[in-house]
């Protein structure tokens, strides 16, 4: 699974390497979170108990580690293929779904504060593209389906 | 210039609308060629959306690249989280043919199409590149010769750079300049590109993310910063509110924490009433004060004056 979407080679570099330890803000200041850890095990194929670390979702996304990275690859790339797989079974902090589901309803994160921008003089927020949102989704849905027919 | 349409993004628009404020009203002080547009959605945020489902992330994104691109119009955002997210998979979509054929398919079915060919600016690099540093000495009433002010990026401003291309990810100096061109000390700390932390409040790890803003907040009370200036609604959320939860805790740290188009209204002569920074959970008054004290200084162009016309080395 982790094949598909990981480039086990530039992987392979990383687990020699590890420039980015050095310079990730994770690293430096959560104790017991390190990624060379996890990408050695990933080459292993001993990925499965990363699934329900809480390390692969303190992954800032900082992008620190793709710069210095002399592949810019960095190790988010697998931090990110866990977390995918991870929310796919549904392990994922409680706070990621109820943005998922407020994301999908409403096509926003949060609805304008209307009093507050009255107060402040704003103009009338502009109008969401929410309608368009919910059918281009359903779209991709019915695409999906259609695929693993 | 060419016209370009503001994203807001839910964050400002839904806890900050007073940054949507301080953001308009220099807009308008430098006569921008701006417009609001219909139909934005969420930009969508990374990590809630894209770890979830990626083709989901990928086509709200183009959708509303899509909507600047048919205008023929590019895109500005004070929202740095936003212009990363669109940039990333604009440039996604661009390095990637078929992926984008695939999501113009279904674009097309709600009759639009997303070509990538806006650009789509941080407002910061945006002032600094587009705007210029001359245009903003000219408009400034005063300068803060005397502040000093800790500057933080905001990690999604600058990186990932094949995406933002707007300044040295590792070494960014943009902010920097604009800083000083408003006469402010940029000061250099060990911690200044520290990411702020706040998605760690999004994964259900609130005192992790008090220990990230604790160590930068620290740092800066040592130093005796005046102020922390950044142009990200996450980190603010981060520094202002979550260094308010810990003064209510008794852990003070007493650093004022001013958007970057906040600082800019202020010295073009705008009152921190007018820029909406009553607003600010953390007390911008000591920053305020500090500044005023120093008022007595005179004026620039009198300095400016007295430096052309008055004794100098030439006699």
């Amino acid at each position: 699974m982790l094949e598909a979407t990981l480039n086990l080679k530039l992987l392979e570099m990383c687990s020699k390497c590890g420039a980015c330890f050095s310079i990730c803000p994770s690293c430096m200041h959560i104790p017991g979170y390190d990624p060379r850890a996890v990408i050695n095990d990933i080459l292993d194929g001993n990925y499965e108990k990363w699934l329900t670390s809480r390390h692969i979702w303190q992954c800032l996304e900082c992008h620190h580690c793709l710069e210095i990275c002399y592949q810019h690859y960095g190790f988010e790339n697998a931090m990110a293929a866990l977390r995918t797989i991870a929310a796919k079974r549904g392990i994922h902090p409680t706070q990621l779904k109820r943005g998922w589901e407020m994301f999908v309803k409403t096509s926003r994160l949060g609805e304008p504060a209307l009093p507050a921008r009255k107060k402040l003089g704003l103009p009338e927020p502009k109008a969401s593209g929410a309608d368009e949102f919910k059918k281009l989704l359903s779209l991709l849905k019915e695409k999906r389906e259609k695929k693993k027919k | 210039m060419k016209e370009f349409a503001v994203f807001w993004g839910c964050t400002i628009q839904a806890r900050f609308p007073f940054i949507e404020k301080s953001t308009r009203i220099v807009l308008e002080a430098f006569g921008l060629p701006y417009r609001d547009i219909d139909g934005f959605t969420c930009c969508p945020e990374k990590s809630l959306v894209n770890n979830i489902d990626h083709a989901a992330f990928v086509l709200t994104a183009a959708r509303n690249v899509a909507l600047v691109d048919e205008l023929g119009v590019d895109l500005v955002s004070p929202c740095t989280g936003c212009v990363s997210n669109l940039a990333t998979v604009k440039c996604e979509l661009n390095a990637n043919p078929k992926e984008k054929s695939e999501v113009n398919s279904l674009l097309k079915e709600v009759g639009r199409e997303f070509t990538g060919k806006s650009k789509l600016h941080h407002l910061v690099p945006f002032f600094h590149d587009a705007v210029g540093i001359l245009a903003i000495k000219q408009r400034m009433k005063r300068d803060f010769s005397g502040m000093k002010i800790a500057l933080h990026y905001g990690c999604h401003m600058i990186r990932p750079s094949h995406a933002l291309r707007n300044d040295d990810p590792l070494n960014p100096q943009k902010f920097d300049n604009l800083i000083r061109a408003m006469g402010a000390e940029s000061l250099q700390f060990l911690t200044k590109l520290m990411c702020c932390g706040q998605g760690l409040d999004r994964i259900d790890e609130h005192d992790k993310a008090l220990h990230f803003a604790r160590i930068k907040l620290r740092e800066l009370k040592s130093i005796g910063a005046d102020a922390l200036v950044l142009c990200c609604p996450s980190c603010f959320l981060q520094f202002d509110n979550n260094q308010f939860l810990m003064e209510k805790e008794g852990e003070k740290f007493g650093i004022p924490v001013i958007y970057f188009t906040e600082l800019l209204g202020l010295s073009m002569g705008y009152t921190a009433e007018e820029l909406g920074m009553t607003a600010h959970r953390v007390e911008v008054e000591p920053f305020i004060k500090k500044w005023e004290s120093m008022a007595d200084r005179p004026p620039r162009e009198e300095a400016i004056e007295a430096g052309l016309n008055g004794p100098n080395l030439i006699g």
